[in-house]
């Protein structure tokens, strides 16, 4: 038997590739503890809610027509399409009158309120508001006339 | 048009008499048992432009019926629908009412903080002068919100009287501009409402504008239990609110005093309403 097994290796010897690397791809995968879950979460970080439904507030979509939104605008073109005496501003009953048309800076729109509010109460019945108004004014007079550049001039 | 027009007066066996009328906005009509049809003679009449024929539609029951022809001045109806025009109007309508009350306190206003809170050197902790800082917890505000922040200026004239003839340009060259003879309906029921607009396809919301105050008894009623249609008087009349509205229904009158406002401004001198805006002229 033996020596004929080594006729054979005579006779017939098949080509050999000897192979020097095992690529990671080719490697066959061992399951390991098949079965069983990871209990621990490894999808990243969460909030910390403590059990509490996370603060995502529900969505809930304006009514587009109320009232308020449905006739937004309503009068804005009144003194082209009225009589022409009533001016849009004067529809604007919801606005303070002391801001009603006013443009202008934080300086300018203090000065007009603390102009037409001097003359009533509001100084003796509010003094805490009326001093941090004119502390304000001092401060904003102050910043305007001294740190910035107005105008036309160069410094 | 003019050809559909005589087809029209063909039909219904009528000649065109000439026209006579020399008043500012008097309308002659040809009344027959069927369509009732008028020719206006405006005191600004269009130079280049023919003017535009809509059908005059009912209220009084579900299925549109053309009760006549009417005319609409091109330079009011029929102008080029300039959008940015449109967007710099609904711009100006939002921002010249708009006054933002956001407000913060600063490092002055919040209470307390006039005591130093360590000494500044031996303590090895960084140097404070104050607990209301604004690098501090509970401290003021730098640079935040003041309230009173106005955002308001005037749109030159001139372009909100073209803000308001593109929209309803564009509003007739789209189809969403009906005119209606009166708006007495027969019933106050808001399903009469609700199908009349499914009927005749005018869309999820609708405008309807009237030449007077008061709207019919049973047109308001309805239109108590339907928030997205609305009436309005002429001089309520705005661009945000034709944008918002899917479809625009005018009365016969609402439109011709709607023409006559504009024709009016736009054939008189108006400077002293295109002077810059003061505070006190209002």
């Amino acid at each position: 038997m033996e020596r004929i097994t080594s006729l054979l290796k005579v006779l017939w010897r098949p080509s050999t590739n000897f192979v020097r690397t095992r690529y990671h791809s080719e490697k066959t995968r061992i399951i390991k503890r098949y079965g069983y879950e990871e209990k621990l979460w490894s999808g990243g970080l969460m909030p910390r809610s403590l059990g509490k439904r996370l603060p995502m507030p529900e969505y809930r979509p304006l009514n587009p027509w109320t009232e308020r939104r449905a006739l937004f605008g309503q009068n804005d073109y009144i003194d082209i399409l009225g009589s022409g005496e009533l001016h849009p501003l004067r529809t604007l009953y919801t606005i303070p009158s002391w801001i009603k048309g006013v443009s202008g800076n934080e300086y300018q729109i203090l000065l007009r309120k603390k102009k037409m509010f001097a003359k009533t109460g509001s100084p003796q019945v509010r003094p805490t508001k009326w001093k941090e108004l004119e502390k304000r004014l001092g401060f904003l007079y102050r910043r305007l006339n001294r740190k910035t550049k107005t105008g036309f001039s160069s410094t | 048009m003019t050809s559909l027009l005589i087809n029209a007066l063909r039909r219904i066996h009528l000649s065109l008499p000439t026209q006579t009328a020399v008043k500012c906005f008097s309308t002659s009509s040809y009344n027959s048992n069927t369509l009732d049809i008028t020719k206006k003679d405006w005191k600004f009449p269009p130079q280049y432009t023919k003017p535009r024929e809509v059908w005059i539609e009912n209220l009084d029951s579900i299925e549109e019926k053309k009760l006549g022809l009417f005319e609409l001045h091109p330079a009011v109806y029929a102008t080029v629908p300039r959008i940015d025009i449109i967007h710099q109007n609904v711009i100006w309508q939002r921002k010249f009412r708009w006054v933002s009350w956001a407000h913060t306190k600063t490092r002055a206003e919040v209470r307390g903080g006039g005591r130093k809170p360590w000494p500044q050197k031996g303590l090895g902790r960084a140097r404070h002068g104050s607990i209301r800082s604004p690098l501090w917890r509970g401290g003021g505000i730098a640079h935040g919100p003041r309230s009173g922040k106005s955002h308001f200026f005037m749109l030159p004239f001139h372009l909100r009287i073209h803000g308001l003839t593109s929209t309803l340009s564009a509003k007739l060259a789209q189809d969403d501009l009906h005119v209606v003879r009166d708006l007495n309906l027969p019933s106050d029921e808001p399903n009469y409402i609700i199908d009349l607009i499914e009927q005749r396809n005018w869309g999820p919301s609708v405008l309807i504008v009237d030449d007077t105050d008061i709207a019919p008894r049973n047109l308001t009623a309805a239109l108590d239990a339907l928030p997205h249609v609305n009436v309005m008087p002429v001089y309520g009349l705005n661009v945000y609110s034709m944008l918002k509205h899917d479809t625009l229904v005018l009365t016969q009158s609402a439109a011709e005093r709607i023409e006559e406002r504009i024709l009016c401004h736009l054939h008189s001198n108006t400077r002293k309403q295109q002077a810059a805006f003061k505070l006190d002229q209002v």
